[in-house]
């Protein structure tokens, strides 16, 4: 169970994300979480004190376990460093190609046809 | 497994299942790259909601999800995102002026 920082997690993450290309799944895990055990909570809840919660961000390729803690005031950071290696990463999905109307227009050309809808059916 | 197939009907449950259970919900995602695949996962362990997809416009909708958890989550359940999106935009505007002016 690795508890890394913010940055040493995120470039855990990208070799992750790496290492898990050709097979194997990458999960990621949020949750809300204040890092205290149940005595601390009941502690400070019968005290009247805030309880300060963080995030709990975990990761793991089904081998490796990464975790970190990110607080309120890096969470803006964090969530755009997450984003962009989700972006530059999730490269197998599905791009919306729309071959559909393509398809229609160059038909349109060929027949010279009066709807989309006639000549798709025809084709 | 519940699968949801409306992304803003998945998005909308997720967040009053998080509001209503906020130290026991969590938020689940598994990308395979091998097959193309996206899951996502929202539970407090009684309800269980999840969404996939193989597409990459969903990618971009989740990150937006993303957002939206990692504010709930970091601030509090009480925490309005669209609060947060005000102030992104809130920044965004001086910074377009600052441009104007220097040209």
């Amino acid at each position: 169970m690795g508890r890394l920082q913010l940055d040493p997690f995120l470039n855990e993450l990208t070799s992750m994300f790496e290492r898990n290309t050709e097979q194997g799944s990458v999960w990621v895990t949020l949750k809300r979480s204040s890092d205290k055990s149940k005595a601390q909570l009941n502690k400070l809840a019968s005290k009247g004190e805030a309880i300060e919660y963080k995030c709990l961000v975990r990761a793991s390729d089904g081998k490796k376990n990464i975790s970190t803690l990110v607080g309120a005031k890096d969470h803006q950071r964090f969530q755009a460093s997450y984003a962009t290696i989700l972006k530059a990463r999730m490269t197998a999905l599905k791009k919306r190609e729309r071959k559909d109307k393509r398809k229609s227009t160059e038909v349109d050309k060929k027949q010279g046809g009066v709807s989309k809808k006639s000549n798709a059916k025809k084709a | 497994m519940v699968y949801i197939t409306s992304w803003d009907d998945f998005v909308e449950r997720s967040v009053l299942l998080f509001r209503a259970h906020p130290d026991k919900t969590r938020y689940v995602m598994k990308y395979r790259n091998c097959d193309g695949k996206l899951v996502l996962k929202v539970t407090d362990d009684k309800e269980c909601l999840k969404f996939k997809t193989d597409q990459a416009q969903d990618a971009k909708k989740m990150e937006k999800l993303n957002n939206i958890f990692f504010t709930l989550m970091a601030r509090g359940p009480e925490v309005d995102f669209n609060e947060v999106a005000g102030k992104e935009q809130a920044e965004a505007q001086p910074a377009k002026k600052g441009r104007g002016r220097k040209q």
